[in-house]
């Protein structure tokens, strides 16, 4: 296994567009690292120069201390997982799972062996002798699996390995792809744009947004600190409810107008935002965070708007309000009684606030990742 | 409106395969029974009446010398130029599908000669031979240089250049359609799996296009058996006769020495040699086809 360093990529093509800027990253050996971010942020780009598919415009990569930049990606020693699984079509499971060790020279008996090993490793011995076409979609995914692992690479690439499977299977997938990191022990970078995929497979997330790295960090601490405005609302799902709030301070209490709704800031917070009385900035609170306020007035803030939808999840039920003008959602147990129509009383747990200056869309809670 | 009656179900498939199933008859199954009517004759070609003489014709074909060895100068002729003309085209689809500057230009250009008749480029290729390279190469050479058509090897070495430049270009256009075909996710993977572009092309790319290969040989065979207009045009047969193709002994035994229903039975024995290589190599090469 390996570690990797990504020092001040750039990807910019033919045509100027500047795709990367200034990409740093140490990947520890062992470490399951996440790209995750909206189509066209980058994830994929990064990705590629990694597997040496793209030139890298401008930095270091190095795997092992050993500069990458030049290497052919045969030379790189690492294995792909790519989307569409590109599994040789031509050649059944047992020969694209054995192609890379055949092209190595490796002896016949060895191939066989290994990918036998793999083969059960993934449920896979009845589909040795079948060819792709004659595989359903997740079995085709753990071909594709199968294949990279073979080879016992120093690096696993898996570029949205799962989003071309149904949302059961993909569920059942992600588990599988965590119980391998865990039993082999690999170095992994996996490129997602689905959020809960980061967050349940990754010891680390980069988030990226048009090229920029906008945070690095756990899913816990992208979940509880994010630096910034993007990353808040891009991690957690349903998303985090931003509104423009305008500061207040009275006698020693600093105060966030929500919506004509006083909300008496806790010191931590009125610390944060002290600079900021007479000015607006944008609170952040997550669905989770806003709980059936009533006959809890007196403990807790609270907002008032009617319920407009609810949708029901089983467990929970999400409820849809308009405050200041914006869409909020509240995500509540199932059993809560507030349905549509009813005017819904919502506590904030204001240790979960966050706040954001309006300008920079910076965290005015961590100054640092 | 019941649409289970059978005039509905007729009227249905007469408006949607009718037309066709008319015009299928009209240009194909009809002349083709009334040619095999005409192979049981000796018809002349020009009198009202068709003497039916049973199977002579095919009597006389099977032992019309010419006829056999101009059908194996047409099989030698067919090799050569088949191997070359997919050689030629898969290079140029490689070329012009690897992100050259200018693919689009060069993809057009190579197509041009299919677009010009075979007739005129007979007899483009003939002032070529004729006049261009005989001025050129006495200036080199400083002697009297002749004509490559004016020789045996050399007439028929002509006939398959001007095939394969004639063909290459229609063929690439399959090719560059294969390539296509063949997704970059696979090639990418082929990299990271060890390979070299080569043992990609080899490995992978080439595997994937079979349906193109299998296409390109099947045209081309079909065409070069029975290739007639730049035969004409290109060399008439000469020097000698030694440059008869098949179908060009075909037609002079019809049409120059009115022997209809000989020239009609020979025609058919090309035919069913020709569609029995095509369509055992479509056989062959369609056995282990897979999609990309």
């Amino acid at each position: 296994m390996a570690s990797l360093s990504l020092q001040h990529i750039e990807k910019i093509y033919e045509n100027g567009y500047h795709a990367v800027h200034d990409f740093n990253l140490e990947v520890e050996d062992k470490e399951f690292i996440i790209f995750v971010g909206p189509s066209g942020c980058g994830k994929s780009t990064t990705l590629r120069m990694i597997a040496g598919l793209e030139d890298i415009s401008e930095g270091d990569f190095l795997i092992d201390g050993v500069k990458m930049n030049d290497v052919e990606p045969k030379d790189r020693d690492i294995a792909m997982v790519f989307q569409s699984y590109a599994l040789y079509p031509h050649m059944t499971v047992r020969d694209n799972m054995g192609f890379a060790l055949k092209l190595r020279k490796v002896p016949q008996a060895e191939i066989d062996a290994k990918v036998d090993e793999v083969a059960k490793i993934l449920d896979l011995e009845k589909f040795l002798d079948r060819k792709p076409k004659a595989l359903s979609g997740g079995q085709r995914q753990r071909v594709a699996m199968g294949r990279a692992i073979v080879r016992s690479p120093k690096v696993f690439l898996m570029d949205e390995p799962l989003s071309n499977l149904d949302a059961k299977l993909r569920v059942q997938m992600r588990t599988e792809i965590a119980k391998l990191h865990e039993r082999l022990g690999t170095t992994i970078i996996y490129v997602t744009h689905d959020q809960t995929e980061a967050m349940t497979l990754g010891t680390r997330i980069v988030v990226m947004k048009d090229g920029i790295v906008q945070q690095i960090n756990s899913p816990e601490h992208l979940y509880n600190k994010p630096y910034n405005l993007f990353v808040a609302g891009f991690i957690g799902s349903p998303q985090m409810n931003f509104l423009e709030c305008a500061v207040e301070k009275k006698g020693a209490d600093i105060f966030l107008d929500m919506a004509g709704f006083p909300i008496k800031l806790p010191a931590d917070k009125a610390e944060a935002v002290k600079d900021y009385v007479g000015k607006t900035v944008i609170a952040g609170i997550r669905p989770e965070h806003l709980l059936d306020g009533r006959g809890k007035e007196k403990d807790f803030c609270t907002i008032k708007a009617p319920i407009e939808v609810r949708e029901l999840l089983g467990a929970e039920a999400y409820l849809y309000f308009t405050l200041g003008g914006k869409q909020c959602t509240a995500r509540v147990a199932s059993d809560v009684d507030l349905y549509v129509g009813m005017e819904g009383t919502m506590a904030l747990d204001l240790n979960k606030l966050q706040l954001f200056d309006k300008d920079t869309e910076l965290s005015l809670l961590w100054k640092e990742w | 409106m019941n649409r289970n009656t059978f005039s509905y179900k007729l009227r249905q498939i007469l408006m949607f395969a009718g037309p066709g199933t008319i015009l299928f008859f009209a240009v194909v199954v009809v002349p083709f029974i009334y040619g095999l009517y005409l192979t049981f004759t000796s018809w002349d070609g020009v009198s009202a009446h068709k003497p039916f003489v049973g199977f002579a014709n095919y009597a006389a074909a099977f032992s019309d010398g010419a006829y056999w060895v101009a059908l194996g100068r047409t099989a030698i002729y067919s090799i050569f130029a088949v191997v070359f003309i997919n050689i030629l085209a898969f290079a140029l689809a490689y070329l012009v599908t690897s992100g050259v500057k200018g693919q689009n230009f060069f993809r057009a250009g190579f197509f041009v000669p299919n677009l010009i008749g075979g007739i005129v480029l007979g007899y483009i290729w003939k002032f070529v031979f004729n006049r261009a390279y005989v001025a050129i190469a006495s200036a080199i050479t400083g002697g009297m240089a002749i004509s490559p058509l004016s020789t045996t090897g050399g007439a028929m070495f002509c006939l398959i250049f001007v095939s394969v430049w004639q063909y290459a270009g229609y063929m690439m256009l399959i090719y560059v359609a294969g390539f296509m075909s063949v997704s970059d996710s696979l090639k990418e993977a082929a990299m990271i799996d060890g390979c070299t572009p080569s043992q990609a092309m080899r490995n992978v790319t080439i595997p994937l296009m079979r349906s193109s290969f299998v296409q390109c040989i099947f045209l081309s065979i079909t065409r070069c058996f029975v290739v007639y207009d730049v035969n004409l045009s290109l060399t008439k047969g000469e020097p000698f006769n030694t440059s008869v193709l098949a179908a060009m002994h075909v037609y002079n035994q019809a049409f120059t020495y009115k022997n209809y229903g000989l020239g009609q039975a020979e025609a058919l024995i090309l035919f069913i040699v020709c569609a029995a290589v095509g369509i055992t190599q479509v056989m062959i090469g369609k056995k282990g086809e897979v999609e990309a």
